[in-house]
């Protein structure tokens, strides 16, 4: 390997605009926090099926590994079962680290069927204030290609037909809130001050 | 006691039995629950994500500042989810600068929030402030000889710890004592069940529900109790799929405890909405006259 190989794999590995723009994001204080201790993977639930332990990802953040940050499952694996918090010595709400990390993976153009779902609801919520149930697989199966949909209805209508026979899920969108509108304003507000505060 | 009530997205759905039943016995207890007016989706976990936290907290925030307007009650949420969020939003408005920002964003909707109530689960709300001999009291149906495996699920004790113990909770198991029926030693009462994961990741929900059953299988239990609309909908729903998968043949019914609080009330069927539970828990109960 050349001197300037060289180089430039060590300057494509690190990458400190990305290390400062995770402790830039909302929960990017936490972390600075952790002291790698290691309890949070003996506690995970899912850490068997993460690419990289909750340990790990805060690792490879703090040397500027964004590619494998980014591309790692693990922020799509988390369900927010607060297990590691609650032991965590520091405290690290680690399920809060990672939907800043998804977010930013968005940013970057890597998704996941996570984030597909997450933004057909957050679509909801934009619109009625409130979520249908129902409304969200059907939403969530045009976003994911009509092909990938056509195979996930067909895995699971056993499921949705009992969901369906059991009055479970309504076949109209329940009433929202009275004025969407101005709860609009409200979350655009919202943005506007995380990003004047620095956050994304 | 009154509270202002948060049902949740769920209550109109996937979780509606829940809410029925919960109201149901709230009556029986003589707990004055008023519902929060113009309540909004709690963002749940996944929509700061999509509109960062920020945004996302004051989503939540803004039914604390609705609840804030009928008065000084508690708030009670019967989903953990919901609970974990606004219980932990409404932690953040102690810090000034997150209070004004929040405030700020609110005043959009002429709505602001002092950050001066109290979040509960209703599960909370049904030990510490109703109490176990009142709820005794109420018994008309002993469960007597009913096998019961409390699954209390991740988020409940542990996203704010603030009630039962968080690393061995014996809240759920109380209810069911005081019910009549026996609490069965389950070792999987805080494993995560991957919540609202099912939908895009279901093979991951499947094998993570499969040892969750098979604990409350092993331990003999007739029927799972919760406290949690994710954890009831995905034992209830994927159940199938495990035993496909697994080449099982469980077929025990999820309860939320409302529901079996109900029974034991002496109430009726449909007002313990047990028609909408997919594993039907008909054999379960039959000796209970449901
Ligand atoms: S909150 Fe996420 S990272 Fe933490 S234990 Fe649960 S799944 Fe793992
Ligand atoms: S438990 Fe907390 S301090 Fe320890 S490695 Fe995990 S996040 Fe870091």
């Amino acid at each position: 390997m050349t001197e300037a190989m060289a180089k430039e794999k060590a300057t494509v590995k690190y990458d400190s605009q990305f290390t400062k723009k995770v402790y830039e994001m909302e929960n990017g204080k936490w972390v600075k926090m952790c002291m790698q201790c290691g309890i949070c993977p003996t506690t995970c639930a899912l850490k068997e099926k993460m690419d990289l332990s909750p340990r790990r990802i805060i690792q490879l953040i703090r040397a500027g590994r964004k590619d494998e940050v980014l591309q790692a499952n693990t922020m799509w694996l988390c369900t927010s079962c607060y297990a590691c918090a609650c032991r965590c010595p520091r405290g690290v709400p680690m399920m809060d680290v990672m939907h800043d990390l998804r977010h930013l993976a968005v940013e970057n153009g890597i998704n996941h069927n996570s984030q597909s779902m997450a933004e057909v609801y957050a679509k909801d919520v934009s619109k009625r204030g409130r979520i249908w149930e129902g409304g969200l697989t059907l939403n969530y199966g045009l976003k994911i290609g009509l092909g990938n949909f056509f195979k996930m209805a067909l895995d699971m209508q056993d499921i949705g037909k009992n969901m369906m026979f059991h009055r479970r899920l309504t076949l109209l969108p329940p009433k929202g809130v009275k004025n969407p509108g101005k709860l609009r304003e409200v979350l655009s507000r919202a943005a506007e001050i995380a990003k004047r505060e620095g956050a994304h | 006691m009154k509270y202002t009530y948060y049902p949740g997205c769920s209550s109109e759905g996937t979780a509606i039995s829940y809410h029925h039943s919960a109201l149901e016995v709230a009556k029986i207890l003589g707990l004055d629950i008023k519902e929060i007016d113009d309540w909004n989706c709690c963002g749940s976990t996944v929509t700061s994500s999509v509109i960062g936290q920020f945004a996302a907290d004051v989503l939540a925030a803004r039914n604390l500042a609705l609840a804030e307007k009928m008065g000084q009650e508690d708030v009670v949420a019967t989903c953990s989810s919901c609970y974990a969020i606004l219980g932990s939003v409404n932690k953040k408005f102690a810090d000034e600068k997150f209070k004004t920002n929040a405030n700020d964003a609110l005043g959009k909707d002429e709505l602001s929030y002092s950050g001066g109530l109290n979040v509960r689960m209703l599960l909370d709300v049904m030990v510490s402030d109703v109490g176990l001999e009142t709820i005794a009291s109420k018994v008309v149906k002993p469960l007597k000889g009913l096998k019961v495996a409390g699954y209390v699920g991740c988020q409940t004790v542990r996203a704010l710890r603030e009630f039962d113990n968080w690393e061995n909770p014996t809240f759920l198991d109380d209810i069911t004592r005081t019910l009549g029926a026996e609490a069965v030693n389950f070792s999987h009462k805080l494993k995560c069940c991957t919540g609202a994961m099912a939908l895009s990741s279901p093979d991951v929900t499947i094998s993570a529900i499969y040892p969750i059953l098979k604990s409350a299988h092993d331990a003999g239990a007739d029927l799972i109790v919760t406290p949690c609309p994710l954890c009831q909908m995905n034992l209830d729903a994927y159940q199938i799929k495990v035993n496909k998968i697994y080449g099982t043949n469980y077929n025990i019914p999820v309860l939320f405890f409302t529901q079996l609080m109900a029974i034991a009330f002496g109430l009726d069927r449909k007002k313990a909405a047990l028609d909408y539970c997919i594993v039907s828990p008909n054999n379960a109960l039959a000796g209970f006259g449901a």
